[in-house]
């Protein structure tokens, strides 16, 4: 108890940890303060047109599919459509109705709604003579809000990580790492203390960075809080074992990379690329953060049937990491 | 004087060699690479599933991107995601059903382009204004977003790690003494750290974006490299003079490497209308390197000069630090 003391009391002192436990807080106040309808206009499809070529009428047609964009000639309209950051497609009039421009480079959604825009444009009156049901989504929040929240509060979980193994790193450089052996400390404390700081932080952070970003209902923030205190041990054990592995900082650096990169962009990516339902995506739970990063955009989308799953493999990762670092400890003469 | 200059190159090569940071980079280089060429390649997005239930048989002229089910359940818990569409003919008529994707326009193109797979496949052609296939434009998208941040958060975290390692070594005060120039000092380290840099630039375009298409960019990627590593360097000097130890400035490097990049990305790439984006300096930078991949023509003065009169600012600021930090040491 008293060495965790004399580690608080070291934290303290030093601002920029302090800092990075509450860099998440201020990103999550600046992406919840973001605007809906700035995210809302990089999903809606966009058309450019150029000024006085298209009918008012199909002006009008068009601004029913998607966003116009008005250009004064040609030239401009074909930069804008090359523009990699955008999917803009083009519309110019065409003696049977209207003809289309793209770059070539789009994804094969722009790609279809540009080679089928000109059909729809004959066939669409056909549209207002079918019935069509569209049923409103559970899900409030927008899609791109959420993932930016997400991928926040599981940064905010990294900080523990990060701050364990440079603290360890750190101590190892300045031979305190050998001053702690001949000390009467025992491994056990050693192991709590060191867990415990990261651990702290990053679950405070993360509550911290999500009481600013969401709201969710009392069931919800129950099953919430266990996804993070679960996610924020593991986290802090990545830290250990970093600490563990790295003979030097700049080692270090590179397994914290990696573990950032492991950490930060399986989830995402799996989460956008791959169906829920395919084995990849069970795959993807060797991630532990693949499934902390599951469970909180579940919750933030207001489903919870998949959550006591997600719980019961972070608990057994918790177990794994753990008994790892107690096994992988007894065979190496400096283990901390 | 020259010979001073290069055995002062010389340790810091040997000081990069033992601190590692060329395995650092060329780690990097090796797992940027498999993630491009194994995966962001070949990255797409489907057009909308579309999904039939005519159980009658009633539309016989279906396009053959249409998926047939089996019953009522079945569409509906295929069209639950959001993004698929259902086409309901059990009752003789055709109904589209399918959850809102919460944007209108989006919703209507949905229904349109579902009832318009019910009749044929005559889709036409667009014409076409670029020079990228998708691929080739994700493999510039990503190779830059790579370069950028390898060069924004490493160059400047390399050269951190061999300058706290000379100040525990006391080199600094060792430097206070000796009749070599600070400006040597400084400049060895950021003519090092700038040609590994550059070689990483070099490597990291002709790998992932081909030797013809990497080479035809190449000059332009340099210039825009040479920019952000020196601008970069010289930060992470500064705050490695200025920051008492590694951790401190390690914990600097993971804010600027998610927190700084992370909007910088979203703006470039997403074309997100952000106003206040215009004053962030990193963004400018960003779009320099993105505009060189692109081979987008973008010959801004303005922009070279702000570059140079930033990257001379930062030298004397360097060059300040580091005379404060020698009276510090004593």
């Amino acid at each position: 108890m008293r060495g965790l003391k004399y580690q608080l009391k070291n934290i303290r002192r030093d601002k920029m940890c302090i800092l990075s436990f509450l860099l998440p807080i201020i990103v999550g106040l600046a992406v919840s303060s973001l605007s809906d309808a700035s995210f809302t206009s990089i999903s809606e499809t966009s058309f450019g047109i150029i000024e006085n070529n298209l009918s008012a009428n199909d002006v009008e047609w068009l601004r029913s599919y998607g966003k116009i964009l008005v250009f004064k000639d040609m030239n401009m309209l074909k930069t804008a459509v090359n523009n990699p950051a955008t999917h803009l497609i083009g519309v110019l009039n065409d003696s049977n109705g209207i003809k289309t421009v793209l770059s070539g480079d789009e994804l094969q959604l722009y790609a279809v709604i540009g080679n089928t825009l000109p059909q729809l444009y004959m066939k669409d009156k056909m549209v207002s003579n079918v019935k069509v049901t569209i049923y409103p989504t559970e899900n409030n929040n927008d899609f791109l809000k959420s993932l930016l929240i997400v991928i926040t509060m599981v940064t905010a979980l990294f900080m523990g990580c990060t701050f364990n193994a440079m603290s360890i790193i750190s101590e190892k450089e300045d031979g305190i790492a050998l001053i702690n052996k001949v000390l009467p400390m025992t491994k056990k404390s050693y192991l709590i203390q060191k867990i415990t700081l990261g651990f702290v932080g990053g679950v405070l952070s993360t509550i911290l960075t999500a009481c600013v970003c969401i709201r969710l209902e009392i069931k919800a923030i129950f099953l919430f809080l266990i996804l993070i205190v679960l996610s924020a041990f593991i986290s802090a054990m990545a830290g250990l074992f970093i600490g563990r592995f790295s003979s030097g900082l700049m080692i270090g650096i590179v397994y914290i990379k990696i573990i950032m990169i492991l950490f930060l962009a399986p989830p995402v990516l799996f989460y956008l690329a791959v169906s829920a339902s395919s084995i990849l995506h069970t795959l993807s739970y060797v991630f532990p953060s693949s499934i902390t990063f599951y469970g909180f955009m579940d919750l933030l989308n207001g489903h919870i049937q998949n959550i006591g799953l997600y719980i019961i493999v972070l608990f057994a990762h918790c177990i794994v990491w753990f008994l790892m670092y107690l096994i992988t400890g007894k065979h190496r003469e400096n283990a901390y | 004087m020259r010979h001073g200059f290069l055995s002062l190159l010389r340790k810091d090569f040997k000081l990069m060699l033992s601190s590692k940071f060329l395995l650092l980079v060329f780690g990097s280089l090796i797992l940027y690479s498999c993630y491009i060429n194994f995966f962001y390649a070949n990255l797409d997005q489907d057009i909308y599933p579309v999904y039939l239930y005519d159980p009658l048989g009633t539309e016989s002229e279906v396009s053959s991107d249409v998926i047939q089910v089996s019953s009522i359940s079945e569409l509906q818990t295929v069209c639950a995601d959001g993004y698929s569409v259902g086409i309901d003919v059990s009752g003789g008529e055709p109904e589209i059903v399918m959850i809102t994707s919460k944007i209108e326009s989006i919703d209507r193109y949905r229904a349109a382009y579902a009832l318009m797979l019910l009749s044929s496949d005559d889709s036409s052609m667009a014409e076409i204004v670029g020079e990228n296939n998708r691929e080739m434009k994700n493999r510039r998208e990503i190779t830059c977003e790579f370069l950028f941040f390898e060069l924004a958060a490493v160059g400047f975290l390399g050269l951190a790690s061999t300058l706290f390692k000379e100040k525990q070594m006391g080199v600094i005060r060792v430097h206070g003494i000796i009749p070599i120039s600070k400006t040597a000092f400084i400049l060895s380290k950021l003519i090092l750290f700038l040609l590994v840099d550059l070689l990483f630039a070099c490597l990291i375009t002709i790998i992932n974006l081909g030797f013809f298409d990497g080479i035809s960019v190449l000059p332009d990627v340099l210039l825009q490299s040479g920019i952000l590593s020196m601008i970069m360097v010289l930060v992470g000097f500064f705050c490695a003079v200025r920051l008492p130890d590694f951790k401190q400035f390690s914990l600097l490097y993971l804010v600027l490497a998610i927190f700084i990049s992370t909007p910088v990305f979203l703006a470039g790439q997403t074309g997100i209308d952000w106003v206040w984006i215009n004053y962030h300096p990193m963004y400018h930078l960003f779009m320099g390197m993105k505009n060189a991949y692109f081979a987008t023509p973008s010959v801004r003065i303005v922009y070279y000069i702000v570059s140079a009169v930033a990257i001379m600012l930062l030298f004397l600021i360097v060059y300040r630090a580091l005379i404060r930090e020698m009276a510090k040491e004593g």
